[in-house]
C-alpha cells in the first residue's frame, strides 16, 4: 500500500494541475471570449477610422445607468445610403426592412449574476472617466470583446486611486 | 480495470463537473435595442410619470404612474423592449389626493399583473367550464342575441361616471339597452336618502373639513372607507395645522377613526336620533342656529331633553352639552352621519336629521357642497337589484351586462340573483378578474386594466380625471368603451371603426375648448369643471312628512355584531390583490384569516382570550371564527370585517335599500377550541409582545428623563461630512392607514411570504404600524411607525461577523446583501425588532415579476433585509444635484412611505442642514426617539401626541 502512495501523490498532483489548466482555458474562453454577434460590427472602422464618438451611437452613457446599444434608426441613418454593398450592413438593412430589433449579445455580462452590483455608467462619465478604462481599446476590435476582469478588484483599485467612495454600499445595493 | 484507466476516468469525471458547474450562459444574454429612439424626456434606466386614476375604488384619486424600461422580453417569438408601470404614486396637486395614495390604491397596480385575470374573451361550455373565443365570436353572439329578442336588455355596471356614463347614453339609444342603476356595495342609500327627502339632491356632497374648527362624527369611517379617506385624512391633517381643531366621533363599536379623533364616545346602536334630535332642539331653542328650522319641520323632530338623550345612547348628559356647546361656540362646525351609523334600522332618520342639523348650522351649499358631489347619482341600491330580480324571474329580461360589478357575490341575496340570472336569454360579464358573477356568466369579456386604457373619470362633479395606457394590453383585452363602441357599430349595421380613444378625444376637446387644453390636461392629469352651483331649497313638505312617518327604533339592547368594510378589502374588492391580506390591519396587527373583535367585557364573560375560538350562527348559518380582544369596544358588541363574512348573513333595509350593518342578538359561545392566526403583534397573555414604546406617557415621560446621561461607546464616533439622514414621524398626524407599509413593498421588492411564514412570525415588512392602547382607549390610543431608526450607535452593525452591515458616511446602517450569510446576530441584537430575514428565495407569480423596481436589487434566500430610507431615491436626488453642481436640497428626497402618506406625518431630510424642516421639526418640544435611554441615537424622531386637556367629558 505504501509503495503505491508515492505514485498517487505524483499523478494527483498532474491531475490537479491538468485541472486547474482546464479552469483557467475555460474561464479566459468564456468571460474574455469574443461572442458571436448577428452582425460583425466593425468598431475600428466607426470608433478609429471615422473617429466617432462613443457616445454617438452608446447615447445614453452620460444620462443613465445604461449606456445602451444605439436603436436601429441610428445605425440606418448613415447606412441607408453608406456602404449598402457591404454583405453586414444588408443584414443591418435586412432587420430594419422587417422592423425587427438586432438581437446584440451581451459581451460584459460578469458581475450582474452575483453581487448585487448596481454598476451606473453616468457617474463614471461625469467623473471623466474615459471609456477606455474599463472596456479596453475597443476602438481597435471589429465586435467588443471583454479586455477586464471587472471584477471587485479591478473597480476597488481605480476608486482608491481616484479617491472614489470605497464604502460598500457605494457599489452593492 | 487498471488503476491508470481509473484515474483517467476520475479526472475526466471531475474536470467534466467542474466544467458544467461553472457553466455560464455567456452569449445567451441579448441586448435589445430600440428601433426608434424614444421621444425626448425618455431615457431608459430613469423612470417617466404619466398621470392616470386609480379605479380601485369610487374615491378616484389622480395618481402618477411610475413606468421604466425593462429588460426585453419574449413576446410573439419576438424580442422587445417593454414599458412597465412599476408603481403608483397620487398626483402631486391633484384637487382629491394631492400626492398621497392609500394602501388599497398602492396595492392595485397589483390587479395589472394579476396572474388570474382573463386573457381572451370566454364563453361557458357546460356547468362551470369556459372555453376561450375569439371577440368577433363574442361579439356575434351578443348582438345576435339582442337582436332576437325583444324582451328587455339590461346593462349593469359599478359605480360609473365621466365620460363613460354619456356613453352608457349614446349605448342605451343606439342599442335600446337599458342602463340600471349603477350596483355599489357600499351604496350609501340612507344618506343618499336622507339629503333627496330633505334637499331634493340625489347624491353624497362634498364635505368640507379642512376649514372646520369642530367636527362631529357619527359613525362615518372617514379615515378608512368612507367616499374618499385619503382626501378626508389630508383634510384633518390641514384643519389640525391651523390649530383650534376638535373632533368628537360617535359610534356603536370601535373604529381606527374613532380612536384618531380627539374624544370617542362609544354610544348605543341605533341611538343617533336620539342624541341628533336633542341636539336641533337645544340648539333651536338656545337661538345658536343659522338657519333655523321652519315649525312644522321641528313639531316632528321628536323633542328629546338631555336627559332622555343621555337615557338612550349611553353617553352623560355633560358629554351632550359639550357636543352642544363645541357646536354652537364653533366658527367652522361640521356634521357627518355614515358608515354603521346609518346601517341600522334607524339609518334613514339618522340621516336625514343629520341633514337637518347640517342646516340649520347653516353648512348645506357652504362648506357641504353638492355642486362638487362625489357622483353617487347614477348609483342605485339593494332595492333596485331587487326590482331586476324580479324582472329577471318573470322572464322579462334578454341579455344582462354586468360590467366591474360582483352582485353574485356582493348582494345580501346574491344567490338568489345568481339563480335569475340563468333566467336570461344571455348573461355577459364584462370583468378583468374571475369572481362570483364572471362564474354564472354566459360570455365573458376580458376588461383591460385603468393603466392599459385610455378614459376618464370625475372623482367630484367639478373635477375631470384622465385615465391614460402606460404600456400595450398585455393580454387580449378591451376597455369597457372600446365593447360599447363595437357594440353600437355592430347594432347599427356598421363595421366597428371608431376607437374609445377616437371618441372620448372628441369629447374632451368639446368639452374643456381646444386641443392645447386637451394636451394640458393630458399632462397635468385633471381638469376644473365649471361648477354648476345651485341654490338649495329646503324641501319642508317632504322632511315633514318622512319625520311623520318615520318610527323611531329604541336602540339595540343585547348583543351586536357589525359587519364593517375593513380598511384593507374596501367592500371585499381588494382581497383579491395577492399584497393587501399580507399587509396587517391596523388596529389588531392580524393579516392573514377571519376573526371576530370581541369587547374586553364580552371576553371575560365567555371566558375567551386572543385566538380562542368562538361559534356564532346568523340566519342559520353556523361560523367559527377565533377571538381578538379589541380594547375600545364596550359591552356586548363585537365587530367583523365585511369581506370575512359571506354577504348573505347581512340583510337589506326593504324601505331604503341600505344594507344593514348591524346583526343584533348574536350568542357567541367558546368552542374551547384554538386558531392559530398570524397576529404580528403578538399575545400579550404570551408575553410576546413587542413593546417598543413606554405603555403610558408617565413612562414616556421616565424615558425622556434620561435624556442626558452619558453614554460611554467602545467605537470610534462617526463622521459625517455632508449629510445626516433622518426623519421625523408625527405620531399625532399618524392615523395608522398603513399606505405607507403598501407603499413600502412596492417599492422595494419586498417579497410577500404567505400565511404559514406569518404563523411562524416571518413577516417581510420593513415598516410596520403598532396600535398602543393606554388604559383609557378612549383616550390614550396612538399608532407607532415603526422602521429601522437608522441608528447611530447600531447595535445591529458591531456584531455582524461578516461585516456586511455597516455605517456609512450619511448615517445609515446599510445592508451589502452579498455579503450576508444570515447568522441573524443582528437581527437578534437590534432593539426596534425591523430587521428581516428571507428564509426563502423570493418569489413572484411570473406575470407580476414585470412590477418589480429595478431600482432595488431583489434580495436572495437566507440573507437579511432591511429599510435604508430607500436609498435608491437618495442617489437618485444625488445624481440630479451633482449634475447642477449642488447639494441636494432639503425636499428632494422623499422616501416611498412618506410620498404616499396621506397624513402629511412623515418628513425627511438631512439633519445637518439647519433649515431643513426636518431638523426644525426634530428639535421641537414633542420630539422624542425610540427608547432613547439606551443611547443608541436613532435618526428617527417621533413628535409626541398632542395631549389634549379640556376632554374630561
Amino acid at each position: 500500500m505504501k509503495d503505491k502512495l508515492i505514485p498517487l501523490a505524483i499523478v494527483g498532483h498532474f491531475v490537479s494541475f491538468v485541472a486547474i489548466v482546464l479552469v483557467l482555458a475555460w474561464y479566459w474562453q468564456n468571460y474574455l471570449a469574443t461572442p458571436k454577434q448577428p452582425i460583425e460590427f466593425p468598431h475600428y472602422i466607426h470608433a478609429s477610422n471615422l473617429n466617432l464618438d462613443c457616445q454617438y451611437c452608446h447615447q445614453y452613457a452620460s444620462k443613465s445607468r445604461y449606456a445602451t446599444v444605439p436603436a436601429v434608426k441610428v445605425c440606418v441613418d448613415c447606412h441607408e445610403t453608406t456602404a449598402t454593398d457591404r454583405p453586414e450592413v444588408q443584414k443591418l438593412l435586412e432587420y430594419w426592412k422587417n422592423k425587427e430589433p438586432i438581437p446584440w449579445v451581451k459581451v460584459h455580462t460578469r458581475f450582474r449574476e452575483h453581487a448585487n452590483v448596481g454598476f451606473r455608467h453616468k457617474p463614471h462619465i461625469r467623473a471623466g472617466v474615459d471609456c477606455t478604462v474599463c472596456h479596453g481599446q475597443v476602438e481597435m476590435m471589429t465586435t467588443a470583446r471583454q479586455t477586464r476582469t471587472m471584477d471587485m478588484g479591478f473597480c476597488v483599485q481605480c476608486h482608491r486611486a481616484n479617491q472614489a467612495p470605497t464604502d460598500c454600499w457605494t457599489c452593492h445595493q | 480495470m487498471k488503476r491508470r484507466d481509473f484515474l483517467k476516468v476520475l479526472g475526466m469525471a471531475s474536470s467534466a463537473t467542474l466544467l458544467s458547474s461553472c457553466g455560464v450562459e455567456k452569449g445567451t444574454e441579448k441586448l435589445i435595442p430600440y428601433l426608434i429612439p424614444p421621444e425626448d424626456g425618455i431615457v431608459p434606466g430613469l423612470a417617466h410619470y404619466i398621470s392616470s386614476t386609480c379605479t380601485e375604488c369610487p374615491a378616484n384619486c389622480g395618481v402618477s404612474v411610475k413606468v421604466m424600461e425593462k429588460l426585453p422580453k419574449e413576446k410573439n417569438g419576438k424580442l422587445q423592449r417593454q414599458n412597465s408601470p412599476i408603481k403608483l404614486e397620487g398626483l402631486e396637486g391633484h384637487p382629491v389626493n394631492d400626492g398621497a395614495l392609500c394602501l388599497r390604491g398602492q396595492s392595485s397596480i397589483m390587479r395589472l399583473y394579476h396572474p388570474d385575470r382573463f386573457r381572451q374573451p370566454m364563453k361557458k361550455m357546460g356547468e362551470g367550464a369556459f372555453a376561450p373565443i375569439s371577440w368577433d365570436t363574442a361579439f356575434a353572439e351578443i348582438t345576435k342575441a339582442l337582436k332576437n329578442s325583444n324582451k328587455k336588455h339590461v346593462y349593469l355596471s359599478g359605480q360609473t361616471t365621466g365620460s363613460l356614463k354619456v356613453l352608457f347614453n349614446e349605448f342605451s339609444k343606439a342599442t335600446g339597452v337599458e342602463v340600471a342603476p349603477h350596483y355599489e356595495k357600499i351604496a350609501h342609500a340612507n344618506l343618499r336618502k336622507g339629503y333627496r327627502e330633505t334637499i331634493g339632491v340625489d347624491d353624497i356632497p362634498q364635505y368640507d373639513v379642512e376649514a372646520a374648527d369642530v367636527l362631529v362624527t357619527f359613525g362615518a369611517d372617514i379615515l378608512e372607507t368612507f367616499i374618499s379617506p385619503v382626501n378626508f385624512i389630508k383634510q384633518i391633517t390641514h384643519a389640525k395645522e391651523k390649530g383650534h381643531f376638535r373632533w368628537y366621533h360617535l359610534e356603536p363599536h370601535a373604529s381606527l377613526t374613532g380612536f384618531k379623533a380627539n374624544k370617542r364616545f362609544t354610544i348605543k346602536t341605533g341611538s343617533e336620533p336620539y342624541v341628533l334630535s336633542f341636539l336641533i332642539h337645544h340648539l333651536t331653542a338656545n337661538n345658536l342656529v343659522r338657519n333655523r328650522l321652519p315649525q312644522n319641520i321641528l313639531d316632528q323632530i321628536p323633542d328629546v331633553s338631555a336627559n332622555q338623550a343621555a337615557e338612550k345612547s349611553g353617553l352623560s348628559v355633560k358629554a351632550l352639552n359639550k357636543l352642544a356647546t363645541a357646536l354652537s361656540g364653533a366658527k367652522h362646525p361640521m356634521v357627518i352621519s355614515g358608515g354603521v351609523s346609518l346601517g341600522n334600522a334607524n339609518g334613514l332618520l339618522t340621516a336625514s336629521l343629520t341633514a337637518l342639523l347640517q342646516w340649520t348650522l347653516g353648512l348645506i351649499g357652504e362648506s357641504i357642497r353638492f355642486d362638487a358631489g362625489e357622483g353617487f347619482d347614477g348609483v342605485g341600491s339593494e332595492n333596485d337589484m331587487a326590482e331586476l330580480r324580479n324582472q329577471l324571474n318573470n322572464g322579462a329580461v334578454g341579455v344582462v351586462f354586468l360590467a366591474r360589478t360582483n352582485p353574485v357575490g356582493q348582494l345580501t341575496d346574491g344567490e338568489l340573483f345568481g339563480k335569475a340570472l340563468g333566467k336570461a336569454d344571455l348573461v355577459v360579464a364584462i370583468s378583468d378578474l374571475p369572481n362570483e358573477t364572471t362564474a354564472v356568466a354566459d360570455i365573458v369579456l376580458p376588461l383591460s386594466h385603468a393603466l392599459e386604457s385610455w378614459g376618464d373619470a370625475q372623482p367630484r362633479k367639478n373635477i375631470l380625471n384622465v385615465i391614460q395606457p402606460t404600456l400595450e394590453p398585455l393580454y387580449d383585452t378591451r376597455s369597457e368603451g372600446d365593447i360599447l363602441l363595437t357594440l353600437i357599430a355592430l347594432m347599427r349595421g356598421q363595421q366597428p371603426n371608431l376607437t374609445y380613444q377616437e371618441w372620448l378625444f372628441a369629447r374632451w376637446k368639446e368639452l374643456l375648448g381646444s386641443d392645447a387644453a386637451v394636451d394640458e390636461f393630458l399632462k397635468k392629469g385633471y381638469a376644473q369643471l365649471p361648477a354648476q352651483r345651485e341654490t338649495l331649497r329646503l324641501n319642508a313638505a317632504a322632511a315633514a312628512s318622512l319625520l311623520k312617518k318615520a318610527s323611531l327604533n329604541a336602540p339595540a339592547g343585547g348583543s351586536v355584531l357589525f359587519a364593517v368594510p375593513s380598511l384593507r378589502m374596501y367592500d371585499g374588492r381588494s382581497k383579491q390583490l395577492p399584497l393587501t391580506p399580507e399587509l396587517p390591519d391596523p388596529l389588531t396587527t392580524i393579516t392573514y384569516g377571519s376573526w371576530i373583535s370581541v369587547s374586553d367585557e364580552w371576553a371575560q364573560e365567555l371566558g375567551v382570550k386572543d385566538k380562542d375560538e368562538v361559534s356564532f350562527s346568523i340566519n342559520n348559518q353556523q361560523f367559527k371564527f377565533p377571538v381578538k380582544v379589541q380594547p375600545g369596544l364596550n359591552g356586548h358588541v363585537a365587530t367583523v370585517h365585511m369581506d370575512q363574512i359571506p354577504a348573505n348573513v347581512l340583510s337589506r333595509d326593504a324601505a331604503t335599500g341600505e344594507v344593514l350593518a348591524v346583526i343584533n342578538n348574536v350568542k357567541l359561545e367558546k368552542t374551547g377550541a384554538q386558531v392559530k392566526i398570524p397576529i404580528l403583534a403578538g399575545s400579550m397573555e404570551e408575553g410576546e409582545k413587542r413593546e417598543i414604546f413606554p405603555e403610558t406617557y408617565e413612562d414616556l415621560e421616565k424615558e425622556l428623563s434620561h435624556h442626558n446621561e452619558v453614554k460611554a461607546t467602545l467605537y470610534p464616533e462617526h463622521h459625517h461630512p455632508e449629510y445626516r439622514w433622518g426623519m421625523v414621524i408625527d405620531l399625532e398626524k399618524c392615523v395608522g392607514c398603513s399606505a405607507c407599509v403598501a407603499a413600502c413593498y412596492i417599492e422595494n421588492n419586498v417579497p410577500m411570504v404567505g400565511e404559514e411564514e406569518h404563523l411562524k412570525g416571518r413577516e417581510m415588512s420593513w415598516i410596520r404600524i403598532e396600535p398602543f392602547y393606554g388604559e383609557d382607549p378612549d383616550k390614550e390610543m396612538h399608532f407607532t411607525v415603526m422602521l429601522c431608526q437608522q441608528c447611530e450607535n447600531a447595535p445591529c452593525e458591531s456584531v455582524c461577523p461578516v461585516f456586511a452591515t455597516m455605517h456609512n458616511d450619511e448615517g445609515l446602517n446599510v445592508m451589502a446583501y452579498n455579503r450576508c450569510v444570515g447568522t441573524r446576530y443582528c437581527h437578534n441584537n437590534c432593539p426596534y425588532k425591523v430587521r428581516r430575514f428571507n428564509w426563502f428565495p423570493p418569489e413572484w407569480p411570473e406575470t407580476m415579476e414585470r412590477m418589480l423596481n429595478p431600482d432595488v436589487y431583489v434580495r436572495n434566500g437566507g440573507v437579511m433585509e432591511k429599510c435604508t430610507f430607500c436609498y435608491h431615491r437618495i442617489r437618485a436626488a444625488r445624481d440630479v444635484a451633482k449634475d447642477e453642481k449642488r447639494k441636494i436640497r432639503d425636499g428632494e428626497v422623499v422616501p416611498a412611505c412618506a410620498q404616499t402618506c396621506p397624513a402629511e406625518a412623515i418628513t425627511f431630510g438631512n439633519l445637518l442642514d439647519e433649515q431643513a424642516r426636518v431638523t426644525q421639526l426634530a428639535h421641537s418640544d414633542r420630539s422624542f426617539r425610540a427608547l432613547e435611554s439606551m443611547g443608541v441615537e436613532p435618526g428617527v424622531y417621533y413628535l409626541r401626541k398632542e395631549e389634549i386637556k379640556d376632554e374630561e367629558a
